[in-house]
């Protein structure tokens, strides 16, 4: 039944796939064709932009998409556990976001092939902000998995966006280098470093981060 | 319905929008402020009220929509519309008012940073305060109407505000985007970007609130869909980038090639007939689509340049050897900057012309200065792998009282050399080049070089002709106008290159500024002077502008086979100026971080580019990271 669950999300949210990936393979063509601004410049440009509407495009109806069109009345009524009908969308839209991030990554570091940053520089950039995104698209899980329009999970988005943000201004200004490493833009920061101790502690905060909002979403009563 | 009984529904209603909104936007001037304090700079706050009032279009329109969209909901639509209200004046009063607290929450981390900084006796930098502030109100109540209207057509709070922001955004790009689909609007439709700002922010202000009233008269209703809407937005996003593109990068390239740093010291590209040599050692030899170098190569071995410092050289037996008597402690400097750029083919063999100034530093620290004493015009011969000086004319006598820096320029026309040194000129027949032949030599005839201000030239205006004997007037006539206004310590490309364009006749020359392109024309001229009027100017768009004023100073200007060259720093437009109508531009190429250091027209048509790339650390200084040569094709 699972499976079939993810077959359902995966047809329901194809479009957001094709959506952001045409987007993403459309834009980083032009920008790394034209060449105005040095590729590493491009690649922080279209990384940081992906990093913020990406995971947008995904939260938007979601979650919400199934109140608005009263589909959940029928989703609550097949015979499977919620905490599946959670994870189902959860997975097609880490999956959709992965494969999306993944082709505009290879596809800079072949249109730049090391003409001006090093080699698999861009890709790394990239994939990082693509990690940073699916944290903030966790988070987002966790307070909009019970709205019932577009306009409370953008609410919810824009509430993870700034709260993370201002988080983010904090440890910086205030250099408290113990505190960065907690909010998901740090690995958009850490392209020069290694970012395996900010992955490793991203990853422990988002699963648990992902419990919650798996139980929120379990504990949905007021539909029904 | 009393109007006093609307506006308070209004505000009741939002009422909790208002304070959401105003504590988001007071979050982070008080981070900011908290912070000082911790850190005993004392509790105010500047840079995050910047930032703040960035977005505060993104709240404005926030509010449109909370205001609108309660009264739009199916079922409260009915209940108002059975009351005897006037609905014109129902959104209208709502328009406002909304409004008025939109810009009430933009005011607060205002007055915020104006008490805190007065309290704390902080600077506020009142001047960029003053500049800066207008711009993002202004906006917000663009982007507030915007959205406003949205709402009332689309009836979806999410969705209005992210149409409303994006069209807002659309509005303020599109006149970064002129000239559209044309190739130049300035010149086709005489259309001037500037000022466009005001009036769009103010039309689409109006037009969308005229648009509200009459959606929400008639009930207009669009029903919309988040994937449609999506795909939309994208499309018109790309649409604005390929305008983008095709303004500032319609110019294709070809190939690129990166040069070796240690071949490269000015990046010069010049030419001997119809071959280019790069930095004076190598053929720079270009397929349709490629760039090759080749080592110029005489009696088997590599050609070195010149010693810059003393005309030493190798002999072609290889061994260092010293032309001509020259006193230790003198510095030498030359024109061209790279020496050997200004060739010559003979039977004999290859010549290039060069002069050379001998100066010594005097004075303590700082405050050294250069003191001309010697000038020679010499006479180059490619003898095995090294330049030897053949023969020389002294013009020490040019000097004058001019002695700290030496205004040097020259042309060859046919066999004749013509060059000039501060005020003076002397013009040498080179038909043999290994005996440079005085024809004339005149102290002090050439007085001083202008800058046009051609906004400023409506009369004509007349230009005193060198009286150089033994060339065409035209030729004097361009000679005359690029010494007087081509003139620059830094670049300067008389040498090999002209802002003069004559053809069929006519002369006409052409002039750069932050204002746009100017046009002149010599409408006659006698064996003296030449007369000439300012015709016209082709003004730069905005993103012209922008682009042209981010970098330095040092342009090169020039004319080609009917077209004209501007470069800057990291920007080339190419201008056709053969056109009846003016001035029509043709191709922009930009690299942001790019330092074009010269151009070369080649015989087909395309442009070859010397470039190096530059990456900012900080400070205002530089550091080169890679060099480039680079094959542009010449829009048409």
């Amino acid at each position: 039944m699972f499976r079939m669950l993810l077959w359902k999300e995966w047809r329901e949210n194809l479009w957001k796939l094709w959506f952001c990936g045409a987007a993403s393979v459309v834009f980083t063509v032009m920008l790394f064709r034209i060449r105005i601004v040095p590729d590493v410049s491009n690649c922080i440009l279209i990384s940081l932009i992906q990093m913020f509407v990406v995971p947008v495009v995904y939260a938007l109806d979601i979650f919400s998409g199934e109140v608005s069109n009263r589909t959940i009345h029928l989703l609550f009524k097949i015979p499977v556990k919620r905490w599946m009908i959670f994870f189902s969308k959860y997975l097609v839209s880490a999956l959709g976001m992965a494969l999306i991030f993944a082709i505009s990554a290879v596809l800079m570091e072949l249109m730049a092939h090391g003409r001006e940053a090093r080699i698999l520089f861009l890709l790394k950039t990239n994939l990082l902000c693509g990690t940073a995104g699916l944290f903030l698209f966790t988070w987002f899980c966790a307070f909009g998995c019970q709205s019932r329009s577009e306009a409370g999970s953008l609410v919810a988005m824009f509430g993870v966006f700034v709260g993370w943000g201002i988080a983010f201004f904090w440890a910086t200004t205030c250099e408290v280098s113990w505190a960065v490493p907690f909010t998901p833009y740090s690995l958009a920061k850490l392209t020069q470093s290694s970012p395996v101790v900010a992955i490793i502690l991203q990853s422990l905060i988002s699963a648990a981060v992902l419990a919650i909002a798996c139980r929120r979403y379990v504990g949905i009563r007021r539909y029904l | 319905m009393r109007t006093s009984a609307i506006i308070h529904q209004q505000i009741c209603q939002l009422r909790w929008h208002l304070l959401a909104c105003a504590g988001l936007i007071m979050v982070l001037p008080i981070e900011e402020a908290v912070v000082g304090l911790w850190e005993g700079d004392g509790f105010h706050s500047i840079r995050m009220v910047y930032a703040v009032i960035t977005f505060s279009p993104l709240l404005a329109g926030l509010i449109a929509c909370a205001n609108v969209q309660g009264d739009l909901s199916e079922k409260r639509y009915i209940f108002w519309r059975s009351k005897p209200a006037n609905v014109k004046k129902l959104m209208a009063l709502k328009f406002f008012v909304g409004l008025t607290l939109s810009l009430t929450i933009v005011a607060c981390p205002l007055v915020f940073a104006l008490v805190s900084t007065a309290l704390c006796g902080e600077d506020l930098g009142w001047q960029t305060f003053k500049h800066y502030v207008p711009v993002p109100i202004v906006v917000a109540m663009m982007t507030y109407s915007l959205c406003f209207g949205c709402n009332v057509l689309v009836r979806n709070t999410a969705r209005s505000w992210l149409i409303g922001l994006f069209l807002a955004g659309f509005a303020l790009v599109i006149p970064l985007m002129l000239p559209l689909g044309f190739k130049d609007v300035v010149t086709d439709i005489g259309f001037r970007a500037f000022g466009f700002y005001p009036a769009t922010i103010f039309v689409t202000s109006v037009a969308a609130f005229v648009f509200a009233l009459y959606a929400a008269q008639h009930d207009w209703h669009l029903k919309t869909n988040l994937r449609e809407l999506l795909w939309v937005g994208t499309g018109l996003v790309f649409l604005l980038l390929i305008l983008f593109s095709s303004q500032v990068a319609n110019i294709r390239v070809l190939d690129e090639k990166e040069v070796d740093g240690s071949r490269w010291a000015q990046g010069t590209l010049d030419k001997v007939g119809d071959r280019l040599i790069f930095e004076g050692l190598n053929y720079v030899d270009v397929g349709k689509r490629d760039i090759s170098l080749h080592e110029i190569v005489s009696n088997g071995a590599s050609v070195v340049n010149p010693p810059l410092y003393g005309n030493t050289g190798m002999n072609s037996q290889g061994h260092q050897v010293i032309y001509g008597p020259r006193a230790k402690g003198y510095i030498t400097t030359s024109y061209p900057r790279r020496l050997n750029a200004l060739y010559m083919d003979t039977e004999d063999g290859t010549y290039h012309f060069g002069i050379i100034a001998y100066f010594r530093l005097e004075g303590e620290g700082s405050r050294k200065e250069k003191v001309h004493e010697k000038v020679y015009l010499r006479s180059y011969k490619l003898v095995g792998n090294s330049w030897r000086v053949v023969d020389e004319l002294n013009i020490s006598d040019f000097i004058g009282d001019r002695v700290n820096y030496l205004r040097m320029a020259m042309r060859l026309i046919d066999n004749t050399l013509v060059a000039c040194v501060n005020q003076s000129y002397v013009v040498a027949d080179v038909t043999d080049p290994g005996d440079l032949r005085l024809i004339d030599k005149r102290l002090d005839a050439l007085k001083g070089n202008w800058s046009l201000r051609h906004m400023d030239l409506q009369s004509e205006f007349d230009i005193p002709i060198i009286p150089v004997e033994g060339i065409s007037i035209e030729e004097r006539i361009k000679l005359s106008i690029d010494l007087r206004y081509r003139f620059s310590y830094f670049r300067n490309d008389i040498y090999k290159s002209s802002m003069v364009d004559t053809h069929n006749g006519k002369i006409a020359f052409f002039s750069v500024s932050e204002q746009g392109v100017a046009w002149f024309d010599v409408i006659r001229w006698d064996q003296k002077t030449a007369y000439c009027k300012f015709t016209s100017v082709r003004p730069f768009t905005i993103l012209e502008g922008m682009i042209w004023a981010a970098s330095s100073l040092h342009d090169r200007t020039f004319v080609e086979n009917g077209k004209l060259y501007l470069s800057r720093q990291n920007t080339l437009l190419v201008f056709d100026v053969r056109v009846s109508r003016g001035i029509r531009k043709l191709g922009h190429f930009v690299r942001m971080d790019w330092n074009i250091e010269d151009i070369a027209v080649l015989d087909d048509g395309n442009m070859l580019l010397s470039a190096q790339w530059l990456d900012y650390m900080g400070a205002g200084h530089f550091e080169v990271r890679k060099r480039y040569l680079c094959l542009l094709k010449n829009p048409k």
